[in-house]
C-alpha cells in the first residue's frame, strides 16, 4: 500500500498551500530583487526558485515574528551569497572611503549629465540606465547588497541590518561607500554630451542610419 | 575652474576669499558624512553647519548634488517585470524539487 495516512497528507495539502499563498504574494518583489541583485534573468530566476525552496522548507519555523518580506530578503541575499561564489562577479573587495575623496576641484565638481530631467525622464535614456546597471554590477557583492535594499528596494537602514546580520552603522557606511563608486562611475564615465529626453538612440544605431541614408 | 571662462573669473577672488576661511579639510569631513545629510539622520546643528558650508562651497555643492541624483536614479530604476508563463514554469519547478529531495 502506498497510501499515505491521512494527518500526513493534510499536512501536504496544508503546506502546499501556505507556500501557494506565500509564493502568489511575494515572488514579484523577490524577482524584482533577485534581478537587481544579478543583473539578468537567468541568475535571477535561479535565485528566485532557490529562494522560494528554502522558504518552502523553512515555512514551519518561519513564526510571523518578522515581516513575511524580511523574512524572504534574508533567504534570498543568503542564497545569493553562496550562489554568487560559484559566478564570476565583481571582485570581493573593500572600499575604502579615501579612494572616493577627490583631490581636485575637477574631481569634486564631476556631474552627472542628466541635464535637469528627473530621473523617470532621465532613465528613459539607454545610455544612461546602462551605465548605471554597470556600475552597480561593478560593486562588491556586501556594498551591492546594502545599495539594493536600501537605495532599491527602500528597505530601511535597520532592517538592512536584520537581512544582512549587521548593526545598523555599517549598514550606513556601506551604503556610503557604495554611493560614492557608482555616483564616481556615473560622471567619470562622462557619458559623452549631456543626455536629453529625446535621445533614446544608442550612437551605433544613430551612425548605421546615417549610413543606410547614402 | 575652467580656463577662459571670464565671468567666474570675476568671482574668483571672492569664491578664492571663501575657500581660504572653510579650508579643505572641513570639505573632506562634510563629505564622510553626505549619505547621512542626504537621508536626514544628522542632528539639527551638523545639518545647518553643512547646509552653511554647501553655500559658500561650490565644489561641495556640485559633489552633494550629484550624490543626491545617483541615489534618486537608483531609487527609479525599472527592472523588467516577471512574465505570467515564468512565474508559473518556476512555482512548477520549485514544488516538484520539494517532492524529490
Amino acid at each position: 500500500m502506498t497510501r499515505h495516512r491521512p494527518e500526513e497528507s493534510s499536512a501536504q495539502t496544508r503546506s502546499a498551500r501556505d507556500f501557494d499563498t506565500l509564493y502568489r504574494n511575494h515572488v514579484d518583489l523577490m524577482y524584482r530583487f533577485a534581478h537587481r541583485l544579478c543583473g539578468e534573468v537567468e541568475a535571477a530566476k535561479d535565485l528566485v526558485q532557490e529562494t522560494f525552496l528554502n522558504a518552502y522548507r523553512g515555512l514551519d519555523e518561519f513564526r510571523g515574528d518578522a515581516q513575511i518580506s524580511t523574512w524572504l530578503y534574508t533567504i534570498a541575499s543568503r542564497a545569493c551569497l553562496r550562489m554568487r561564489r560559484k559566478r564570476k562577479g565583481a571582485p570581493d573587495r573593500e572600499l575604502s572611503l579615501e579612494e572616493f575623496i577627490p583631490t581636485s576641484d575637477g574631481e569634486f565638481r564631476l556631474q552627472i549629465p542628466i541635464d535637469g530631467l528627473s530621473p523617470e525622464a532621465a532613465l528613459h535614456n539607454k545610455q544612461l540606465r546602462e551605465a548605471l546597471d554597470t556600475a552597480i554590477n561593478q560593486l562588491p557583492k556586501k556594498y551591492k547588497m546594502v545599495l539594493v535594499l536600501r537605495d532599491m528596494e527602500g528597505v530601511s537602514a535597520k532592517e538592512v541590518g536584520t537581512i544582512m546580520g549587521l548593526n545598523e552603522r555599517a549598514v550606513k557606511s556601506r551604503l556610503h561607500r557604495a554611493r560614492l563608486f557608482v555616483r564616481r562611475q556615473l560622471s567619470a564615465r562622462g557619458l559623452g554630451e549631456p543626455l536629453t529626453d529625446h535621445d533614446h538612440t544608442p550612437v551605433r544605431e544613430r551612425r548605421s542610419a546615417s549610413h543606410g541614408t547614402r | 575652474m575652467a580656463p577662459g571662462n571670464r565671468s567666474k573669473r570675476q568671482q574668483s577672488s571672492a569664491s578664492t576669499r571663501r575657500k581660504q576661511t572653510h579650508g579643505k579639510a572641513r570639505c573632506l569631513r562634510i563629505l564622510r558624512q553626505l549619505s547621512a545629510f542626504i537621508d536626514d539622520e544628522l542632528s539639527g546643528n551638523i545639518c545647518q553647519e553643512i547646509r552653511r558650508h554647501l553655500g559658500a562651497c561650490p565644489n561641495c555643492e556640485t559633489f552633494v548634488t550629484s550624490l543626491r541624483q545617483t541615489v534618486s536614479l537608483c531609487r527609479h530604476s525599472p527592472t523588467p517585470p516577471l512574465s505570467a508563463a515564468n512565474r508559473a514554469l518556476m512555482r512548477k519547478t520549485i514544488l516538484e524539487t520539494t517532492r524529490v529531495r
